[in-house]
Parts: structure tokens; C-alpha cells; sequence
């Protein structure tokens, strides 16, 4: 087996217009309680053995530098090889969600492809919640001779987020288009190139360096072979809060979740320092997600709570996504709520949205003190 | 230095096969993490750890010291095991001796102090006002002391103190205390004194090179400056099973004895890559510390939940401690027990008795009606109480073994 490197992408935002997902990038959106969105494809290479990764970071960077920082969670701290942030366009704010793989950032960071010329990268966005071995497909891929090889899945829903592939009886891409509807094949943002062919095809389209590679590959169709692989295990694309929002609440079933955390396959985040989760007597949780640092008093029922997010005497969180560093205050009750970081909701407050229509509290600036966590 | 070379035999099973400072405690910590942790919370990046029984899993649990900051180019986290010199070898033969063999450590480093630790002690503390007191008393040993209940004093070293924090008398385990200041068996030392006196100490045949019962009396005796320091935070010395369990209960509560959440000094800990816990549709959780990795779907109350663990639909686990990778299954009954890591109790079972005597199963077992009966007839473990008491809502066990992540 040749030797794989990782590029990650995250130069994009999401599509939809929310506070909560445009802030930041998508890559660094929380979810589930204790991870952000690139946990899971940084991971992923992690666990294929891919030693040297690259991330194309976005010009609003802090939250996921804060995040991955040497990449020492991920054991990608390394003297030799490790991870190499590799800057971003501007352009790629511009075109939020849409074009993950823009020629541009490849461009501009042609020096990381040079240095591993004789080996095959696996490209990801990082906004896929996935557990997938990139092993099989670095194999297919070298198997089939294609130029390039993508992840494909059937799509069970509808997005606007993803691309859609029209796929030939010989499992090659023939047309692309954006969104998916039910029984499309949908892209998995992932896909495995020869370095050496990945730079071809950097010169081949520098003069549309304006477009995301797939635009450029679907502009010219037959100057490049791609190989579909299809990818059976989960997979949740988050591209707006209903979808953060949908799969989160979709993975409070032990089933589904069982299936996404293969213990053999861990997904990485962040380490904290916080001690381990702290339920009251007089506690009520069913069906929760609940992190490190957190106190529940009250009750919490379907619904996810991130690292150091105290649910006081009384307060009721239902259907909803807490955020870290957050106080429900005695008495408050949350129901289909978004709560960003840093909240604090007073005693007493009654936030209900509905399914369709989530309540939202945004971001705080600041976290509260350590002294207003005790109740 | 941080002396974490003691089997804790008293915690039986517990460290049969781990050394002490190497158990699990209040979920995700294991016992060195809040030594360790003080020591890079109070500014100490130059930690040797002496080890002895048992230390592969704590060997690889301290690793680089990375997860405490500790991974410095300048001093760092040394592991300092007993070796072999071309005189020959042998066992760390007192915490005094231990120190001594290690003297090379302290010469190379060269430090102007030295703070002598256990690894298996449980608290929050700022060594750093230690030294500042050490320094103002111009002190040649300063030791942290507390006060205890006085019908406890006999258990400790008794520091009798003049008004100046000034050590007038050390008495180990007196039988008749005169004070109820107890020694944490912290110690601050300047470097010249602490070589000086380990190095008569070690001429010494008749002593048993202790610091408690030798270097501490010695020194008194010999009108050296010693100082006392108060400490009034939580502190324990887990040396049993029962200070073991009721130092893991002290955690819960809204208001616990010993708080982890308000502290501004984190207790960092090298914890393993687990997912988010997952608390299911019918569970109760009342009154507990639920680590991550662990999924709950039964009841659990008065417990703490360590690392991964798991409690299938049906179980119950009451007053208990369940470590790192256990597991309960469906319709099980846990009362009063702690539970080894990655040991496991049959569907249906019922272990631990409702009297004050805690069952203490080691690590890796599989528990069954025979393995538990066998416990039972050696004296190992309490008779379950009455099986009819139990949950009254028992089911039939249906759980599949080998199904989750075991």
C-alpha cells in the first residue's frame, strides 16, 4: 500500500443563515455535546494510519485552531509528518456553503501536495458526522485506475447542502448536480486522488480557479475519470441548524449512535479538564447526551448538553441543544431550544420553539464566572 | 517526588493487579491525577515518581506527563523505579530509602527545595503557599498538617506546634494524642538538609527509613528548623476500602465535602477517547457521577459511574462504585459494591448486601451465581441481602452477552 496523507477542508460556512451556523465554520460547529463537525473526518484519517494531515483553514479560524491546536488529541502532534494548517482564500467565505474543494485553496497550497508527490491523499470537508475506514477505499481507488475515486451514498433525504451524482453501470460519474433528493447518490464530500494526478489536475484548471474542483471536473466531463465508492455505514451531513438539529436528536437512539461510535474506530475531540458529569438527587434525565462538567438538578429529557452546562433545581430542558459553558437557572424551562455558548437563562424564563421553528439563544461572549455556576 | 510505589493492600482486590495511585476514582480520575495535578497547578514542572508494585498500568497512565502539562523540556515527569547499582539491588526499603536511592535525581536537577508526596492521597492544594511559608520561616522542613477529629488522632503522625507554627513534638500513632494536628505526610524540604539527613539516615542499620518515624524525629532532635503548615481544604489518604468508597461518595451532593466543580485548580486527568455518555429512555440517575463512554439505560442511584461503564435496561445500581469499563446487565441488582474495571455482572444477578459491609469485586471478572457463591463461602463477600427484598420488578434476563461495545 502506498503511503495516504489527509487534506482537510474547511474553508466554507453553512447555507443557511442562522447566527448559530454562520458565525463560525461549519467544521467547528459543536455537536453532540463534546465534539466539533471535523472530529469526525479528522478521525477518520487518524484511524486509517494517515500520519500527515493538511487542513485548509478559513480566514475566521480561531474557533477550529482552538480546537485542534498542535493536533495532539488526534496524536498528530509529530516531530516528522503531523498537521500542517495551510491557509484559506478569502473567496471561500464568500461562497458559504458551496464549494468545498475550491481550486484556489488547492492552489495556493500546492507546496503541501509537492512535498508528498508519491502518495495518495484522501480529501474531506468537514461536515459530515461519519465513521468510515478510508482504507477500502484508497484500495478501490488504486484498483480501478480511476483518476479519482468519491464517497458516495444513497441519499435518504433531502439537502441542499450536498451534490448528487449520476452514476453509469460501470460505477463512473457521469453528471453532478446540487442538493439531493430521496434515492440520489449523494457525495459524501470525500473522495482519494494520486498526489501526482491531483496536481495535473491543479494545472489542467488553473484558469477556473474560481471553481470548486467538481465544477471544474463537470465542466470539462471527459478530460477526467471518476470512480464512485459506496460507503454503507452512517452518515449525517450538517449544513444548517434543522439538519445540526435533526441528526442530534436522531442520535440519542443508542442504535444509531452505537453504530457511529465504533469503539474500534474512537472519534477524537478536544481533551478538558473537567471532572465527569454530576446528576442531583431529585435528577430527572431520559434519553440525553450529557458532557463533562456539567451538573444536572433538574430535568433533562431528549435533549444534548455540552461540557460545563449546569441545569439548576427545578428547570426543565426538553427537545433542545445546549451549548457549552451554560446555566439553566432554577425554574426555567427550555423546550425545542438552541442555546449556544456562554448562556445564561434567568429563573423562571419559558423559551419554546417547535420542530420546525427552533428558539435560538446566541453566543455570549463571555463565559459566566466560576462562582455563578454553584446554585 | 512523588512517592507511588505502595500495593495498598487494603484496598484488597482493588489493586491486585494495579498499584494504588493507578485505581480509578470519581469517574474519570485515577488516584495520582491530583497529585500530579497540584503539582502543575502550583507551578512544579519537575516531578519524579517513584514507583514499585505493580507499575505497568501506571507507567503507561503517567506516560510523557503530557496530560498534565507536565511534558517539559526542562525537568518534566521521571519515573524513578528501584535499580540495580554495580553493588547490587534491591527493594525500596522505606519512603526515606526511596528518596535516597534517588539522590542522583535530585543532585542532577539541583533544586533549592524539595516537596516530598504520596501518590494516593485525594485533595486540592496550592504547594506553592507551602513554600512561600517554608521561605518565611526560614524553615528546614516544613509539613503540611490538618487537624482531625481527636478520636482519630491516634491513626496519624501528631504535630504538637508552638505558637509560630513551630514543630515542638512528632509522635507517629500516638497512643495518648496531646494535639490533633495530623502530619499529610507533605513535606517541604531544603535541598541541603533533605541530602544531609537522608544520607546519615541511610548509615543508619537500626532505622526502617521512614520519614515519619526516623528523618522527622532525628531532625527534631537535633534542633533543626521545622515548621508546620496548615492545611483546611478536603483531604484524605485512601488507604482503605472504606475511606475508598466513602472518599467517592464525599463527591456527590449538591454541596460536597469535596468539590470538584467550583475549583479554579482543575484536576487534569489522562483520560481515554470514549464517545459522549448516553443516558437512555427509561433510566434513572439520581445522585451521581456519571463519567463519559457510559451508557445508562437502568437505575442508578448514590453511585459513581466511571469511564464507559454500563448499565443495561432493568439494572440496578445503588451505593456503588462501578470503575472503568464494567458492566451490569439487564435486571441485575448492585447494592453497596464497587465493581473492578472491565468486570462484568450476569443478567439478573444480585450482588452486595444492604449492611454496612461493602462487596469489593477485583478487575476482570466475570461474575456469575458461582463465582459470587464462591466469594461468599471464603468470607470474601457479604450474602446478598434477601433476593425477595430486592427490586420487586426482576425480570427474566434476556440480555445478550457480548453485545455493546464488550
Amino acid at each position: 500500500m502506498k503511503h495516504i496523507v489527509g487534506l482537510l477542508t474547511t474553508n466554507y460556512l453553512s447555507t443557511s443563515q442562522s447566527e448559530i451556523t454562520s458565525r463560525r465554520p461549519l467544521a467547528a460547529l459543536p455537536v453532540l455535546g463534546r465534539y466539533r463537525m471535523l472530529d469526525f473526518a479528522l478521525s477518520n484519517m487518524v484511524n486509517a494510519g494517515i500520519k500527515t494531515v493538511g487542513m485548509i483553514l478559513p480566514l475566521n479560524y480561531r474557533s477550529i485552531v482552538d480546537h485542534v491546536k498542535s493536533g495532539k488529541d488526534w496524536a498528530l502532534d509529530r516531530k516528522h509528518a503531523g498537521l500542517f494548517y495551510l491557509p484559506g482564500t478569502p473567496y471561500g467565505l464568500a461562497r458559504r456553503g458551496d464549494g468545498r474543494f475550491l481550486l484556489r485553496d488547492f492552489l495556493d497550497n500546492r507546496a503541501f501536495l509537492d512535498r508528498e508527490r508519491d502518495s495518495y491523499v484522501v480529501v474531506s470537508g468537514g461536515s459530515i458526522i461519519y465513521n468510515m475506514d478510508y482504507l477500502p477505499l484508497v484500495e478501490e481507488h488504486i484498483k480501478s485506475g480511476a483518476d479519482i475515486t468519491v464517497v458516495t451514498k444513497p441519499a435518504t433525504m433531502e439537502t441542499s447542502g450536498l451534490i448528487s451524482f449520476s452514476i453509469s453501470e460501470d460505477g463512473c460519474v457521469k453528471d453532478y448536480k446540487k442538493g439531493t433528493k430521496p434515492g440520489d447518490t449523494a457525495f459524501l464530500d470525500t473522495f482519494v486522488v494520486s498526489a501526482e494526478k491531483f496536481l495535473e489536475l491543479l494545472d489542467l484548471y488553473q484558469a477556473l480557479d474560481h471553481l470548486d474542483l467538481f465544477e471544474a471536473i463537470a465542466s470539462e466531463k471527459t478530460l477526467v475519470s471518476v470512480q464512485a465508492f459506496e460507503y454503507d455505514g452512517p452518515a449525517f451531513p450538517v449544513f444548517s441548524l434543522q439538519e445540526l438539529y435533526s441528526i442530534s436528536m436522531a442520535l440519542l437512539n443508542p442504535e444509531l449512535s452505537g453504530l457511529l461510535f465504533d469503539w474500534a474506530r474512537p472519534i477524537h475531540t478536544k481533551a478538558h479538564d473537567n471532572p465527569s458529569a454530576k446528576y442531583e438527587p431529585g435528577a430527572k434525565t431520559s434519553y440525553a447526551m450529557v458532557s463533562g462538567g456539567s451538573i444536572v438538578a433538574g430535568t433533562v429529557e431528549n435533549s444534548i448538553l455540552g461540557r460545563h452546562v449546569v441545569v439548576e433545581p427545578g428547570a426543565v430542558v426538553k427537545n433542545s441543544i445546549i451549548f457549552e459553558n451554560c446555566i439553566v437557572k432554577k425554574g426555567a424551562k427550555l423546550d425545542h431550544v438552541i442555546v449556544d455558548k456562554n448562556n445564561i437563562i434567568p429563573e423562571k424564563t419559558e423559551l419554546k420553539g417547535t420542530r420546525e421553528h427552533l428558539a435560538i439563544k446566541e453566543k455570549q461572549m463571555r463565559p459566566p464566572k466560576a462562582s455563578e455556576f454553584v446554585f | 517526588m512523588l512517592l507511588a510505589g505502595g500495593q495498598g493492600s487494603r484496598l484488597l482486590a482493588l489493586t491486585k493487579n494495579v498499584a494504588k495511585p493507578a485505581v480509578a476514582f470519581g469517574g474519570k480520575f485515577r488516584i495520582i491525577d491530583f497529585a500530579l495535578s497540584n503539582c502543575a497547578n502550583s507551578g512544579i514542572n519537575t516531578v519524579g515518581v517513584l514507583t514499585q508494585y505493580r507499575p505497568y498500568v501506571l507507567h503507561s497512565y503517567i506516560g510523557t506527563g503530557a496530560a498534565w502539562n507536565l511534558d517539559e523540556d526542562d525537568g518534566g515527569v521521571s519515573i524513578l523505579p528501584p535499580y540495580e547499582t554495580e553493588s547490587g539491588g534491591s527493594w525500596y526499603a522505606g519512603t526515606a530509602d526511596a528518596i535516597y536511592r534517588n539522590l542522583d535525581y535530585i543532585l542532577q536537577n539541583d533544586p533549592e527545595y524539595v516537596l516530598i508526596l504520596s501518590g494516593d492521597h485525594l485533595y486540592n492544594m496550592d504547594y506553592a503557599k507551602m513554600l512561600a511559608a517554608h521561605k518565611k520561616n526560614n524553615a528546614d522542613l516544613t509539613v503540611s498538617v490538618m487537624p482531625v477529629d481527636w478520636s482519630e488522632a491516634s491513626r496519624f503522625g501528631i504535630i504538637t506546634k508552638a505558637n509560630d507554627d513551630a514543630i515542638l513534638k512528632f509522635s507517629e500513632k500516638p497512643k495518648e494524642p496531646d494535639s490533633n494536628l495530623a502530619s499529610m505526610g507533605i513535606y517541604i524540604f531544603s535541598s541541603k538538609e533533605l541530602i544531609a539527613a537522608l544520607r546519615k539516615d541511610a548509615k543508619d542499620e537500626k532505622s526502617s527509613h521512614d520519614f515519619g518515624k526516623n528523618i522527622i524525629p532525628d531532625m527534631l532532635a537535633h534542633k533543626k528548623r521545622l515548621f508546620c503548615f496548615e492545611f483546611n481544604g478536603f483531604w484524605r489518604d485512601v488507604g482503605t476500602i472504606s475511606s475508598y468508597f466513602e472518599t467517592n461518595m464525599a463527591l456527590l451532593g449538591e454541596n460536597p465535602e469535596f468539590n470538584l466543580y467550583a475549583d479554579d485548580a482543575p484536576i487534569m486527568s489522562n483520560a481515554p477517547t470514549t464517545p459522549s455518555q448516553l443516558i437512555g429512555e427509561k433510566a434513572r440517575i439520581e445522585n451521581a457521577i456519571v463519567a463519559n463512554g457510559v451508557r445508562i439505560y437502568g437505575d442508578v442511584e448514590n453511585a459513581i459511574i466511571s469511564t464507559a461503564a454500563y448499565v443495561a435496561e432493568n439494572a440496578e445500581v445503588k451505593d456503588s462504585i462501578l470503575l472503568p469499563n464494567s458492566c451490569v446487565w439487564e435486571g441485575a441488582i448492585v447494592h453497596n459494591t464497587i465493581l473492578g474495571e472491565r468486570s462484568v455482572i450476569d443478567p439478573g444477578l444480585v450482588v452486595g448486601s444492604d449492611s454496612d459491609e461493602t462487596t469489593v469485586i477485583g478487575n476482570d471478572v466475570i461474575v456469575d451465581k458461582e463465582y459470587l457463591e464462591k466469594l461468599i463461602a471464603d468470607g470474601k463477600a457479604p450474602r446478598p441481602s434477601s433476593y425477595k427484598k430486592a427490586k420487586s420488578t426482576i425480570k427474566k434476563a434476556v440480555a445478550q452477552k457480548g453485545g455493546g461495545q464488550k
